[in-house]
């Protein structure tokens, strides 16, 4: 690969850049999900779950993503329930060795009608607490670091209002209803986005769980790629779309959305993935969460990011939201990989 | 800028400490002149946490018969690893209520299956009988089943001969720490089931893998 030469950025610039596959002085390290660990919240005394609802406790465990591990990006928003708690679903808050879930068996709407964006969507404590936290990172990281925000996708919010089993059912039974309920649950998509943005947020992450176990890519297709167009026009800050499992199938329907990055998964190969794209979106990823950070050791997670390098992966980082056991020594691997692999090419 | 420090690679992890805080406590090895040692450690800042160090350590020196140097290192007097023993010695230290007086335990325990007492004998060289005392049924069966819990908790050498033996590679007694693995032999399949399921918590699931 030949990379041009470039002065030296600061995190936040070599993050912006690579998110819109311009020149970069290397490769960013970059989170679009948590790097939160048990013992990281230690560090700096910011367990779960409060450090999901106390945007001061919030920020500073993000943080040390950036000062402990040496990303590029700070990711504040570690669950993915934050705005279904603001909508009314049910929340398992947890402790803090374990994530806050939705009680999805228990679901709030059966019906399009039912869905309402309630007018405290981020004045709730929940939502407000990331934006608060977005507030305190930029006011204390300036320019140098990139923040990147999360704002949950209308499949996902569909999973945890719905119901899992439900929502998949109308998806099967009634294709039009599915639609309907879709477009007006990306409001909440949106709105909550453009608070974070507003907030001082970067880019921000979007999870949308069309994941490889449970949806085709002509579900995709059918359903989410022009929603996703419309996100991408709509939310005025690089997106990075998320979806896990084996995506190689809907890729190519991605990559037509507009969206800055996808943040892909370890079940699909880094070349075989950015044969697909074609530099029409940055993959961002892709280090296996349960095999390498959390249970091998760190000459594996080197591999791993060097696999991504050489096949050109515009952004390194793992591939999901870290388990809470991952070790401090593996995490910061990454960081040491990148560099060492862009020292030998330098040479 | 970064206040984490490499104290060397991490081997086992409690996430929350029930005696003190739920704080999060972790053992770590570093191998210094060739030889193994750990380091039991936490990033927590409670008033509380360096002395529950420090009382882990005394537990595991008094439970393991292990030793400790002046760096703050526990290793084992014969320099080998047994980091699977001493994994497990870990856990079992961290699970232990802080108010019971602390001392090495027994070569012996009382096997409720087998309703005997089963006796692990030191034969010199890191070898350990297992017996029973009594005349119940299936006996045998129930020794031979400690014996492979030993091998598998402390990372033991079978016999070929004696399906009671159990042998440690380096050689070298280790009374201490057979003492304690003893305690969790009889059942070591739910040894290792508890400590899959604490290591498996915090793993973030899609939705649509969710329950």
């Amino acid at each position: 690969m030949d990379t041009p030469k470039v002065a030296p950025m600061t995190s936040r610039e070599r993050v912006l850049a690579a998110l819109k596959r311009e020149p970069v002085d290397r490769t960013p390290l970059c989170n679009p999900t948590s790097v939160a660990t048990v013992e990281l919240m230690d560090l700096v005394n910011a367990p779960f779950p409060d450090a999901n609802r106390q945007p001061e406790l919030m920020a500073r465990l993000a943080a040390t993503g950036y000062t402990e591990l040496g990303f590029d990006t700070i990711m504040p928003v570690f669950s993915i329930i934050q705005e279904s708690a603001a909508l009314g679903c049910k929340i398992q808050w947890e402790q803090k060795d374990n994530w806050p879930t939705v009680k999805m068996s228990e679901p709030i709407w059966e019906t399009p009608d039912d869905i309402k964006v309630p007018t405290d969507l981020c004045t709730h404590p929940d939502t407000k607490c990331v934006t608060d936290a977005i507030k305190i990172l930029r006011k204390e990281y300036g320019d140098e670091v990139a923040i990147v925000g999360k704002t949950m996708g209308p499949w996902s919010l569909g999973y945890h209002c719905f119901g899992v089993e439900p929502f998949l059912l109308m998806s099967l039974d009634d294709p039009g209803k599915t639609k309907l309920c879709l477009d007006r649950m990306k409001e909440i998509t949106v709105e909550y986005g453009l608070a974070q943005i507003e907030a001082g947020a970067d880019a921000l992450t979007l999870p949308d769980h069309a994941t490889g176990d449970l949806v085709s890519g002509e579900y995709y297709e059918r359903y989410l790629r022009d929603l996703h167009i419309e996100m991408a026009e709509r939310l005025p800050v690089p997106i990075i779309l998320h979806i896990c499992g084996r995506t190689v199938d809907r890729m190519e329907y991605i990559a037509q959305t507009g969206m800055a990055a996808f943040h892909f998964d370890s079940k699909n190969t880094p070349q075989e993935s950015m044969d697909v794209v074609k530099e029409r979106i940055s993959l961002v990823g892709n280090i296996n969460n349960p095999e390498t950070l959390f249970s091998k050791g760190p000459d594996v997670v080197r591999e791993e990011v060097y696999r991504n390098l050489e096949a050109g992966v515009q952004l390194v980082g793992p591939e999901c939201a870290i388990p809470l056991q991952t070790s401090i020594e593996n995490l910061k691997e990454i960081n040491r990989a990148v560099r060492d692999w862009h020292a030998g090419y330098d040479r | 800028m970064a206040t984490t420090q490499d104290i060397g690679t991490r081997i086992e992890l409690v996430p929350m400490d029930s005696h003190c805080n739920n704080i999060t406590l972790a053992l770590y090895r570093k191998d210094i002149a060739g030889v193994p040692g750990y380091r039991v450690h936490t990033y927590s800042q409670h008033p509380s946490a360096q002395q529950r160090i420090e009382d882990l350590r005394q537990t595991m020196l008094v439970l393991g018969g292990i030793e400790i140097d002046g760096e703050g290192f526990l290793h084992f007097p014969c320099a080998h690893a047994h980091q699977f023993a001493i994994r497990r010695l870990f856990l079992d230290a961290c699970k232990r209520d802080p108010q019971l007086p602390l001392a090495p335990l027994p070569l012996h325990i009382f096997d409720k299956k087998g309703d005997c007492d089963i006796f692990a004998d030191s034969l010199g060289n890191g070898r350990y009988a297992v017996r029973a005392e009594g005349n119940n049924s299936g006996i045998e069966r129930r020794t031979a089943t400690i014996a492979r819990g030993l091998i598998r908790l402390g990372e033991m050498e079978e016999s070929a001969e004696d399906a009671n033996l159990a042998a440690f590679s380096c050689g070298q007694a280790h009374d201490a720490l057979v003492a304690q693995l003893l305690v969790r032999a009889p059942n070591v399949r739910a040894a290792m089931r508890e400590a899959e399921e604490m290591a498996s918590r915090g793993q973030l699931v899609a939705p649509s893998a969710q329950n």
